[in-house]
C-alpha cells in the first residue's frame, strides 16, 4: 500500500510525455486524477495512524549495513503527504492551462510526476538512507523544473545555484545520517526514535547535528543559504507554487519535525536553530517589501515563513510544535493559493510588476476572490485559519525559553510584514486604482482561476471550523514530532488575551509599512547592477575561486614535465620512508662493518664514482654514456674481485650492449644545451642526494643482516649427486631450472624470428 | 639415482590465464592473415574469448585452490577482481574498433595487447607470492606502456607512451626494492609465511626494515593506482593514449593495483595496519583533493574524466585506509561499478567525438539532449553514477566506503570525502547543464553508433544502475570475496 502511494508517481512520470504526445486532449484531465486519487487514500487513513501505530513497509535494500528500504506512516508524514498531494493535485489542473498549448507539457508533467514520488517517498520514508535518497531526488526534480525555460541563462544560473546549494546540503546530511546510524547502531527510522538519549549523550552528538542541520537549512533556504530560493523563480509558476512555496522547501522544516526526538532538546539545538530561523524570518520579510515583481515578493515571504517554522521547531515546546504544525498547513494554503494567482495574473495581464498592475479584480474575479481570501489568511484577520496560526505563535514566541521578548518582538515585526507583503502582493494588483492603464488583460479560464480559489476557501473553512483539523491532522503530526501524546483543541476565539493584542499591533504595523513603503523605497539609492554584497555574492565568490584555483593548481601540478614528475615522486619517497626512518621505533644499524678493502677495491670505487659524476657534469652526450658505461664496467669489476667471474661476465655484456644501443640512439639527437640556471642544478643535485643517501642507508640495512642461505647450501651439495655437474650455475640453469630455460630459449628464439622478418622486410622495401 | 620429482601442479586456478594468453597468441597468428579493413573480427573474437574467460572465472566461484607451492591461489577475492578485469576488458574491446577505425591506427595487435593486460591482471588478483603479483604487475604494465602509445601517428599518444613507460619503470623499482626489503626482514615472499613471521614479531614497526619495505611497496601501488602524489603521469597519459585505452587503463590496471594492495597489506601486514593507514589516511585525501580540484576546470571532457578518475581512486583509498570488512567490500563494490559507468561515459565520448579526437569539449554537448536522446539518458546516467547520486551504483558505492571509515572511526576523512563528491558533482552536472540546457552550436551530424558501441553503452547503463538500486546483488559477492583475507 504505502509503496504503491510513492510509486506510482514514478511510473506515471514516466508515461505522462507518452500520454501528452498520443492524446494531448485527455492527458491533461487524466494528470490531476492520480494526486487526487493518492490525497483520498490518504484521507482515508486519517484517524487511523498515530505515533503508536504508524503504517510500516520494510524491504531489505543493504542488508549488510542494515539498510532497509522502509516507509514509515505516521501523523508527521501524513500531514505532509496530504499538502504534497492535495497541493499536486491542485498544481497538475493548473499546469494545461497555465502552458497553454506549449508542446514541452508532457515532459513538465512528468517531472512534476517524478517530484511528486519523491516528496512522498521523503516525507514517507522509514529508513535515513531512503530519506535522503528521496531527499536528493527531489532536489534533482528542482534542478530540473528550474531550468525548465532552458533558453534563458538566468534560469540555467538559477537551477545550477539551487542544486549545488542543496546538494551540498544534501551531502552534509548523508554524512549526518551516517553517523547518526553509528552512533545509535540503527537506520531504522522506527527504531532511531526511540534512541534520541543515546543519541544526545553521545560525544558525536554536535557533528551529527550540526551536519543535519546544514541538510535541513540549505533546503529550507535558511541565512545564509537563502538566496537560492528566490532566484529560483526562474521556474514556470505552477512549479514555484507547487517545489518553492508549499513543499520542497519545507522538506527542512520536515526533516527537523522528524529528528525533533532524535536530536532535540539539548541547548545547541534551541540556540543553533531559534537564531537561524529568526535571522531568516526577518531577512525575508524585510526583503519580500522592497521587491516589485509579484512572484519575488511572495518568495521572499516564503523565506520569511520558513524563518518562522524553523524558529518554532527550535523552541520545540508543546504549544509551539502546535503552532509550527497548524502555520505549516496553513502557509501552504495561502502560498500556494497566492502563487497560482501570480501565474494566472502573470498569464492575463502579461506582467508580474505591481507598479503596473491595478484593478484586476475586473478582469479576473474569482482569481481576485481566491487571492484575497489568501492574503486575509497572510495577514492573519479573523475568521481565517492564518488568525488560528498567528494566534498560537505568538502563544509559542510569549513562552518561548530563550529571550521571549526578543523573539516575539522580531516575530511582531515580521508578521507585520507579512502583512504589508500580504497588501503588496494583493491588494494593489486585484482592488488597488493604480496601475498600466495600457494593459489590457483578459479573462482566464477555470483551469487558472479554480486552483487559485479551492485554497482561499479552504483556509477560511478551518478558520471557521478549525476542531476537526486539530484533531485529526495536527494532533497526531505534533504527537509525531514531541514523541508524546498530544491534545489540540483549535478554536478561533480565545478571548481579549495579551496574544489578541499583539496581533492588532500587528495589523496596525503592517497597514503603516505598506502606505510607508512607497516613500521609502524612493529614498533607497538604486541598486543598479552593482552586486550587492551578501551570501549569494559569497557564493558566486567561492565558485569562481574554487575555479581559479583549479586553473592554477592543474597548470603548477600538471606541467607535462617529466623531470618535474619524477623529482615529486622521488622527493615523496624519501620524505616517507625517511621520516620512518628518524621517527620510528626501530633501530638503524649501529655498527656498521668497517670498510676493510684492498687498495684495488678503493681504486674500483674512486672510479666508480668519478664516472658518476662526471656522467652529471660533462657536456658531451657521447662522454655521458661513455662515464655511464664506466659505472657499469667498475660494477662488474667489483663482481669479479668478490669472485662472480661469470655475474661479471653478463654484466659486461649487457653493459657493452647498452652502451652501443645509447650511442647508436644519441646520435641523431642535438647538442646538449644548458637548460637549467643554478639554482634548478643545485636542487637537481639536492634531489639526487637524497634519494642516493635513501638508497645507500637502505643497502647498508640489507648487508648488516645475516642473510639466509639454505637455498645455495641445497644446490651446492645437489649438484653433483643429482645433476651430475661440478658447474653448480650450469646445473641450475640445464638441470634444475631445464624447463624455465626452455621456454627462455623459445622465447628468445621466436623474438628472434621476428627481428629478423623485420630487418628482412625492411630490405625489401628499400631494395 | 632418485629421479628429481616434479611436483604435482594444479592449473585450474590459472586457467582463465592460460586461456586469455593462447588466446591472445592465436589472435596475433590470425591477425597476419587478416586485412587492414577487417580487423574487427579480431575484436568479435576478443570478446567472445572474454566472455568465454568469464565463464570459467565464474565457475571457480566459491572454490579455494591453492597452486605452484602456493604462489597462486583460486579464491573468491581474485575470482572478483578478475571478473572486474574481465569486465573492463570487454567494454574497452567494444569500444575500440570503431574509434581505431576513425583515428587510423586500426592495427589488430591492439587485442591481444588487451588481452595480455588482462592476463598480468589477473595474476595480480590471484598471486600469493610477492614474485607471482610482481610478475603480473610487469606483465600487465608492458603492454599497457604499449597500448597508452597505440597511436602511433598522433605525438600526444607516443608522449604518453614514453612518460608512462619511464615513470612506470621508476615505480616498479621502488615496488620491487620494498618487495626485497620485505623479504630481507622476513626470509620469504609468500605472503602467508610473511603474514606468520610477521605476525611473530614482538613489534613488527620497530623492525626497519620491514616498515622500508612496506613504504617502498606502498609507494610503487600508489603509482599504479595513481594516488597523489604519485598521480602526476595520470592527466598526460590518460590524455595522450588512445580514448578505449584511457577508459580501460583508468578501471582495469587500477582495480588490478588496489587488489594487489589489498591482498599484501591485508593479508600479509595486518599488524602494521596502524603504520600503512597513517599513510593511505594522506594519500586518500591528497588523491580526492587533487583530483577533484584540478577536473574542476577541464572543459575536454577526456581530460575531465581522467582527472576524475584520479578522484576516484582516492574513494578507494578511503575504504583501504578504513581496511576492515565493509571498507574492503566497498573497494570491491566500487571498481566493479566504476568500470561500467567510466567506460560508458568514454564510449559517449567516443561517439561524440570526431577524426584527430575533437569534438571533445563541454560544448560539442550542447543540444546532445535533443539529438539524442536515449544517448544522452545513458551519459545522464553515468554521470550521476560518477558524481555519487543515488540511485546509481556510484551512490552506494560511496556510501559503502564512507561508512566503513566512519565505522573506523576515520570521520574527518570520510567528511573530507563527502566534500570532495559534492565538488565533484559541480563538473559532472556541467556536462548535463550542456546536455540538457543548451541549444546545439552547430547542427550534429548524423552519429554512426555501430553494434558493439550499442552493446558496451546497453551493458554500462545496466551496471551502473542496477547494483545501485538492488546492491545486494553484487554486495554480497564482494562480502564473499573479502572472507577470505
Amino acid at each position: 500500500m504505502l509503496i504503491a502511494l510513492v510509486m506510482s508517481g514514478f511510473v506515471a512520470a514516466l508515461a505522462a510525455p507518452a500520454l501528452y504526445h498520443f492524446f494531448p486532449r485527455f492527458a491533461g484531465r487524466l494528470c490531476p486524477l492520480l494526486p487526487l486519487a493518492l490525497c483520498a487514500c490518504l484521507l482515508a487513513l486519517v484517524g487511523q495512524i498515530s505515533a503508536e501505530t504508524p503504517l510500516l513497509f520494510s524491504l531489505p535494500w543493504i542488508p549488510s549495513l542494515g539498510i532497509s528500504f522502509s516507509l514509515y506512516l505516521d501523523g508527521l508524514g501524513l500531514l505532509f503527504a496530504l499538502l504534497v498531494t492535495g497541493i499536486g493535485f491542485l498544481v497538475f489542473l493548473y499546469t494545461p492551462a497555465y502552458m497553454g498549448n506549449d508542446v514541452r507539457l508532457g515532459k513538465l508533467s512528468g517531472w512534476l510526476f517524478a517530484f511528486m514520488a519523491a516528496m512522498l517517498g521523503t516525507t514517507l520514508a522509514g529508513n535515513l538512507i531512503t530519506l535522503f535518497v528521496f531527499w536528493e531526488l527531489t532536489g534533482l526534480c528542482s534542478y530540473l523544473l528550474i531550468g525548465f525555460d532552458h533558453e534563458q541563462e538566468e534560469s540555467r544560473r538559477a537551477a545550477l545555484q539551487a542544486l549545488l546549494v542543496t546538494g551540498i546540503g544534501g551531502l552534509a546530511l548523508l554524512a549526518g545520517f551516517i553517523l547518526l546510524g553509528n552512533i545509535s547502531g540503527t537506520m531504522e527510522l522506527a527504531e532511531l526514535l526511540g534512541r534520541g538519549d543515546a543519541v544526545r549523550s553521545h560525544p558525536l552528538y554536535l557533528p551529527a547535528l550540526l551536519l543535519v542541520l546544514a541538510g535541513a537549512f540549505t533546503k529550507s533556504a535558511q541565512f545564509p543559504f537563502h538566496f537560492w530560493l528566490p532566484a529560483a523563480m526562474a521556474a514556470p509558476t505552477p512549479v514555484s507554487a507547487y517545489l518553492h512555496s508549499a513543499t520542497m522547501v519545507k522538506l527542512g522544516v520536515f526533516l527537523l519535525a522528524r529528528m525533533t526526538p532524535v536530536l532535540g532538546g539539548t541547548d545547541a539545538w534551541l540556540y543553533l536553530v531559534v537564531v537561524t530561523g529568526g535571522i531568516t524570518m526577518l531577512t525575508g520579510g524585510v526583503l519580500a517589501l522592497l521587491r516589485n515583481d509579484l512572484k519575488q515578493i511572495l518568495a521572499w515571504s516564503t523565506v520569511s515563513a520558513l524563518g518562522t517554522l524553523m524558529l518554532l521547531l527550535g523552541i520545540g515546546s508543546p504549544v509551539a510544535t502546535t503552532a509550527a504544525m497548524v502555520f505549516l498547513l496553513v502557509h501552504a494554503l495561502y502560498k500556494s493559493s497566492l502563487f497560482l494567482a501570480a501565474g494566472a495574473v502573470d498569464h492575463g495581464a502579461g506582467t508580474r510588476d505591481i507598479t503596473r498592475l491595478g484593478s484586476l479584480v475586473k478582469s479576473m474575479p474569482w482569481v481576485a476572490a481566491g487571492a484575497g481570501l489568501a492574503a486575509l489568511s497572510m495577514a492573519g484577520l479573523p475568521p481565517l485559519a492564518g488568525f488560528i496560526a498567528k494566534e498560537l505563535l505568538y502563544e509559542a514566541k510569549l513562552q518561548a525559553p530563550l529571550a521571549p521578548f526578543l523573539i516575539t518582538t522580531v516575530g511582531v515585526v515580521s508578521n507585520a510584514l507579512a502583512v504589508a507583503a500580504g497588501i503588496l502582493a494583493v491588494w494593489l494588483p486585484f482592488f488597488g486604482r493604480g496601475g498600466d492603464p495600457d494593459l489590457r488583460p483578459h479573462r482566464v479560464e477555470i483551469g487558472l482561476w479554480l486552483p487559485p480559489l479551492v485554497p482561499g476557501l479552504l483556509g477560511l473553512g478551518i478558520g471557521l471550523f478549525p476542531a476537526p483539523v486539530g484533531q485529526w491532522l495536527v494532533a497526531p503530526a505534533v504527537a509525531a514530532t514531541r514523541g508524546e501524546p498530544a491534545l489540540v483543541n483549535l478554536a478561533l476565539w480565545h478571548g481579549f488575551n495579551p496574544v489578541l493584542q499583539l496581533s492588532l499591533v500587528t495589523l496596525g504595523a503592517g497597514f503603516a509599512l505598506a502606505a510607508l513603503r512607497g516613500p521609502l523605497l524612493r529614498k533607497l539609492p538604486e541598486p543598479g547592477n552593482r552586486p550587492v554584497w551578501g551570501p549569494e555574492h559569497l557564493y558566486g565568490m567561492l565558485l569562481s575561486g574554487l575555479q581559479g584555483f583549479s586553473a592554477r593548481l592543474t597548470l603548477t601540478l600538471q606541467s607535462g614535465r617529466l623531470r618535474y614528475y619524477l623529482m615529486i615522486v622521488v622527493g615523496v619517497t624519501v620524505v616517507l620512508v625517511g621520516f620512518t626512518f628518524l621517527t620510528g621505533s626501530g633501530e638503524l644499524p649501529s655498527s656498521l662493518p668497517r670498510p676493510d678493502g684492498g687498495i684495488h677495491e678503493w681504486l674500483t670505487a674512486i672510479v666508480i664514482l668519478a664516472a658518476a659524476v662526471m656522467a652529471t657534469v660533462t657536456r658531451s652526450r657521447l662522454a655521458a654514456v661513455a662515464a655511464i658505461g664506466t659505472v657499469g664496467y667498475g660494477v662488474a669489476l667489483i663482481y669479479i674481485l668478490f669472485g662472480a667471474p661469470d655475474l661479471a661476465m653478463t654484466q659486461f655484456c649487457i653493459e657493452t650492449l647498452s652502451i652501443i644501443l645509447f650511442v647508436l640512439v644519441l646520435h641523431r639527437l642535438p647538442q646538449f644545451t644548458l637548460l637549467s640556471n643554478r639554482a634548478t642544478r643545485v636542487r637537481d643535485l639536492l634531489v639526487s642526494l637524497s634519494i642516493g643517501g635513501l638508497m645507500t642507508l637502505m643497502v647498508l640495512m640489507a648487508v648488516s643482516r645475516p642473510l639466509s642461505s639454505h637455498i645455495s647450501t641445497w644446490f651446492l651439495e645437489q649438484s653433483l649427486p643429482a645433476g651430475h655437474g661440478r658447474n653448480v650455475v650450469n646445473v641450475i640453469l640445464v638441470d634444475f631450472r631445464a624447463l624455465d630455460t626452455l621456454g627462455e630459449i623459445t622465447v628468445l628464439a621466436v623474438a628472434a624470428l621476428g627481428v629478423y622478418s623485420l630487418l628482412k622486410k625492411r630490405h625489401k622495401e628499400e631494395s | 639415482m632418485d629421479m628429481i620429482t616434479i611436483p604435482a601442479v594444479n592449473f585450474t586456478p590459472i586457467l582463465p590465464e592460460i586461456f586469455l594468453s593462447v588466446l591472445a597468441m592465436v589472435l596475433l597468428l590470425i591477425n597476419v592473415f587478416i586485412p587492414g579493413d577487417r580487423k574487427a573480427y579480431l575484436g568479435y573474437l576478443s570478446f567472445v574469448g572474454i566472455v568465454a574467460a568469464g565463464v570459467l572465472v565464474a565457475a571457480g566461484w566459491g572454490g579455494h585452490i591453492e597452486s605452484f607451492s602456493g604462489s597462486v591461489v583460486l579464491d573468491n577475492f581474485a575470482t572478483f577482481f578478475k571478473m572486474i578485469f574481465l569486465v573492463s576488458a570487454g567494454l574497452a574491446v567494444l569500444i575500440s574498433d570503431q574509434y581505431m577505425e576513425r583515428e587510423g591506427c586500426n592495427h589488430g595487435e591492439l587485442y591481444p595487447l588487451i588481452l595480455f593486460t588482462v592476463v598480468g591482471m589477473m595474476l595480480m588478483a590471484s598471486g600469493t607470492d610477492l614474485m607471482t603479483i610482481f610478475l603480473g604487475l610487469e606483465v600487465m604494465s608492458v603492454a599497457l606502456y604499449v597500448l597508452a602509445g597505440f597511436n602511433r601517428k598522433n605525438p600526444k599518444s607516443n608522449e604518453a607512451g614514453l612518460k608512462y613507460f619511464l615513470l612506470g619503470c621508476f615505480s616498479t623499482g621502488f615496488l620491487l626494492y620494498g618487495m626485497a626489503l620485505t623479504y630481507g626482514a622476513t626470509g620469504t615472499t609468500r605472503i602467508a609465511k610473511i603474514a606468520a613471521v610477521v605476525g611473530q614479531m614482538s613489534l613488527p614497526s620497530a623492525n626497519i626494515m620491514l616498515v622500508a619495505g612496506m613504504l617502498l611497496m606502498l609507494t610503487g601501488f600508489a603509482f599504479k593506482i595513481a594516488a597523489a602524489p604519485f598521480h602526476m603521469w595520470t592527466p598526460d597519459v590518460y590524455e595522450g593514449a588512445p580514448t578505449p585505452m584511457t577508459a580501460f587503463m583508468s578501471a582495469g590496471p587500477k582495480a588490478a593495483g588496489f587488489a594487489a594492495a589489498l591482498r599484501i597489506f591485508l593479508v600479509a601486514l595486518p599488524t602494521l595496519q596502524v603504520e600503512w593507514s597513517q599513510v593511505l589516511w594522506v594519500l586518500a585525501v591528497l588523491t580526492m583533493t587533487v583530483g577533484n580540484i584540478t577536473a574542476l576546470r577541464q572543459d575536454n571532457i577526456k581530460r575531465m574524466l581522467a582527472y576524475s578518475s584520479i578522484a576516484h581512486a582516492g574513494y578507494a583509498l578511503v575504504g583501504f585506509t578504513a581496511g576492515n570488512g565493509t571498507g574492503t567490500a566497498g573497494i570491491l563494490f566500487y571498481m566493479l561499478s566504476y568500470a561500467f559507468m567510466n567506460i560508458g561515459a568514454f564510449a559517449i565520448i567516443i561517439l561524440v567525438g570526431k577524426k584527430g579526437e575533437s569534438n571533445g569539449n563541454v560544448q560539442d554537448f550542447a543540444g546532445f539532449g535533443v539529438k539524442h536522446p536515449v544517448l544522452a539518458v545513458a551519459m545522464s546516467i553515468f554521470l550521476f553514477s560518477l558524481a555519487g547520486m543515488p540511485p546509481t551504483a556510484g551512490f552506494i558505492g560511496k556510501f559503502y566506503l564512507f561508512s566503513g571509515a566512519i565505522q573506523q572511526g576515520y570521520i574527518w576523512l570520510a567528511i573530507i570525502g563527502v566534500l570532495n563528491s559534492a565538488a565533484s558533482v559541480y563538473y559532472y552536472l556541467r556536462v548535463m547543464v550542456f546536455m540538457y540546457m543548451k541549444d546545439p552550436t552547430e547542427e550534429f551530424d548524423w552519429m554512426q553508433v555501430t553494434a558493439p558501441m550499442a552493446l558496451c553503452v546497453a551493458i554500462s547503463v545496466i551496471g551502473s544502475l542496477i547494483p545501485g538500486i538492488i546492491p545486494s546483488l553484487i554486495l554480497q559477492f564482494a562480502q564473499q570475496a573479502i572472507k577470505l583475507i
